[in-house]
């Protein structure tokens, strides 16, 4: 009794306290609240839904009837022409991200170099980045038109033609000419991702490298592309994502026709959920999508990880 | 020289190989410019070009005689200053709403220890793989319920909402780069938490803060696919999708839509020539350091 006595005021400075404790520890999850709602709502509960559906059969009116299990995944994976779209999502991706990366990798060196001119070139070049892809898209539909786009226009004049080339004979030229698109806006971003990677790089190293006799390549090999593998690592994980979900330039171009030969998973989605009403079926597909990217984006990173602990 | 550069290295004067090498990278400069350029060179010339210049079979590269009025035309043949308006209040809003619920929870990662902060790190990048296209039938019962298809406040949180991980990351970047010293003693000075984050941290990171909003505008801007699939209102459209007006299904008027297309993209591209510079080192500070 007397000890508790004792003790009692401590216990109500404890007390209060506990209470400015126990504020302390509520307090962060008030800072994130906003920021957790607007993703629950926007991201979290859409990401529920898109698997539910696709786990349902589903009215024309987006209603859902009742659990329909691995119905709409059996559909979608029966399609004679979804192995062909899976080819060419992956072909899409596969090439617009390795090319635009070696590209941008190669222009990022070349604008690391000090010469006249050096900001009206980085200027010139984020411009692709800026523009929105529609619009973007549309242009290059117009450029290769056969018969009046700009681009035989040019040519004819300048003489390197003598007759209007047909530049989409085939469903693949169209689907060349959409992930050349693709490259030509996603270099910008892979550019300026290991510039500011390079920028990082100490001068000393390659004056040290010289000295010792390296070659410019060597150089290149063992200096700059260890340092910059951070760079490219986050440009190439962020690119296989926003290069796999990419949307507009084959919507623009071909919307995915002739016959599904230039549709990606995501223009065929969109066509089963909003032009077919088979909703069902689109989730199933979008679900695959995240399963795929899933497995590449983590395959990818330990992959590089791995790389980066060994050296 | 701070910067690594080979041919600098090279002190002989006038050795041939500096030179050639020197030439070879303007000419490789050069290159890369006029190509990038091509589309938008293509896009303002036929802007300015009649509708039977463009469909002639003698095609020309500059228009015969430029018809500024292709520019005036499109406000008559089409909503643009609506599409304008609600561009800007789409991009704007969703500004907004990103940074206002952004700045808190990125002060919150970079200035407090709590339990979860690993798992909603751990969200934040996961939620960069669900691009709103593919989730676009979920987004869109979403908005069924909240009665927001088809309204500009609709696309405003969308938009806020998938810009949220890339508004926090760098921010968290950009504060955990400033020393907590200076609040700190505002604290002691009598300052909230609140008040030392307003009046001391965020003037010290304008520079990422503006940066930070510029992108998220451009993003929700240039945005196509959430609003070309929500809003089916032509008063109700932003220039992303408005501008296909002139994109018809059997006939294209590509003068229009180049003319229009200029006044979409031209307030980006300024937006973006300003925070380039800043915008690649946020991306290495909150992307590769973080």
């Amino acid at each position: 009794m007397k000890r508790s006595e004792q003790t009692a005021p401590a216990q109500g400075e404890q007390k209060k306290l506990t209470g400015k404790q126990r504020f302390r520890r509520v307090e962060p999850y008030i800072w994130i609240a906003p920021s957790v709602i607007l993703m629950a709502v926007f991201i979290l509960v859409p990401i529920f839904f898109v698997f539910r559906l696709s786990m349902s059969h589903v009215t024309k009116a987006g209603l859902i009837k009742d659990f329909a299990g691995f119905e709409n995944f059996a559909k979608v994976l029966k399609t004679p022409a979804f192995g062909m779209i899976l080819k060419n999502t992956l072909v899409w991706t596969v090439v617009v991200v390795v090319l635009s990366t070696v590209l941008g990798f190669m222009l990022a060196l070349v604008l690391n170099n000090k010469f006249h001119g050096r900001k009206i070139a980085r200027a010139i070049v984020v411009f692709p980045w800026a523009t929105t892809l529609v619009i973007q898209a549309s242009t290059w539909k117009f450029i290769i038109d056969t018969d009046f786009g700009t681009l035989n226009t040019l040519l004819l004049r300048l003489g390197i033609i003598k007759q209007a080339v047909n530049w989409t004979p085939t469903p693949e030229a169209y689907f060349g000419w959409e992930m050349a698109c693709g490259i030509f806006v996603t270099i910008p971003f892979v550019t300026f991702c290991v510039l500011s990677g390079l920028q990082s790089i100490d001068a000393s190293l390659y004056e040290a490298a010289t000295v010792d006799g390296a070659s410019y390549f060597q150089k290149l090999f063992h200096i700059t592309l260890p340092l910059v593998r951070p760079s490219l690592t986050v440009s190439t994980v962020l690119n296989i994502i926003y290069v796999f979900n990419s949307f507009p330039i084959v919507w623009v171009i071909t919307k995915g026709d002739p016959a599904n030969r230039t549709d990606t998973l995501v223009t065929y989605l969109y066509k089963l959920a909003f032009y077919r009403g088979r909703q069902g079926e689109a989730a199933a597909v979008s679900v695959l999508g995240f399963l795929i990217l899933l497995v590449c984006a983590s395959v990818y990173m330990v992959y590089t990880l791995r790389k980066g602990d060994e050296s | 020289m701070s910067k690594p550069d080979t041919m600098t290295l090279n002190k002989k004067p006038l050795s041939l190989k500096k030179v050639v090498l020197r030439l070879l990278l303007y000419f490789v400069v050069l290159d890369v410019c006029v190509i990038t350029l091509y589309p938008y060179f293509a896009m303002f010339c036929t802007a300015l070009k009649s509708r039977s210049e463009i469909f002639s079979a003698n095609g020309t590269v500059f228009p015969i005689q430029p018809l500024w009025s292709n520019f005036i035309d499109i406000w008559k043949k089409a909503p643009m200053a609506r599409y304008m308006l609600n561009s800007l209040i789409i991009a704007g809003g969703s500004t907004v709403i990103a940074m206002v619920c952004g700045i808190p929870a990125a002060y919150a990662l970079s200035r407090m220890r709590f339990k979860g902060q690993t798992a909603f790190l751990g969200f934040i990048i996961v939620s960069q793989m669900f691009a709103p296209v593919v989730l676009l039938i979920g987004i869109y019962s979403v908005m069924m319920r909240l009665g927001l298809t088809d309204s500009l406040l609709g696309l405003i949180l969308i938009n806020a909402a998938f810009n949220q991980a890339f508004t926090v990351w760098l921010l968290r970047g950009t504060f955990m780069s400033i020393s907590a010293e200076m609040e700190q003693a505002a604290t002691i000075d009598g300052c909230s938490r609140v008040q030392a984050m307003l009046k001391v941290l965020l003037p010290v990171a304008a520079p990422g803060i503006v940066t930070t909003l510029i992108f998220i505008f451009i993003n929700a801007w240039n945005e196509y696919t959430v609003a070309l699939t929500l809003i089916s209102s032509n008063t109700l459209k932003p220039m992303t999708v408005g501008i296909n007006i002139f994109n018809g299904y059997d006939m294209i008027e590509w003068q229009y839509l180049f003319a229009s297309s200029i006044f979409a993209i031209v307030p980006v591209v300024i937006l973006f020539m300003c925070i380039e510079k800043n915008l690649v080192s946020g991306l290495a500070s909150g992307g590769v350091k973080g």
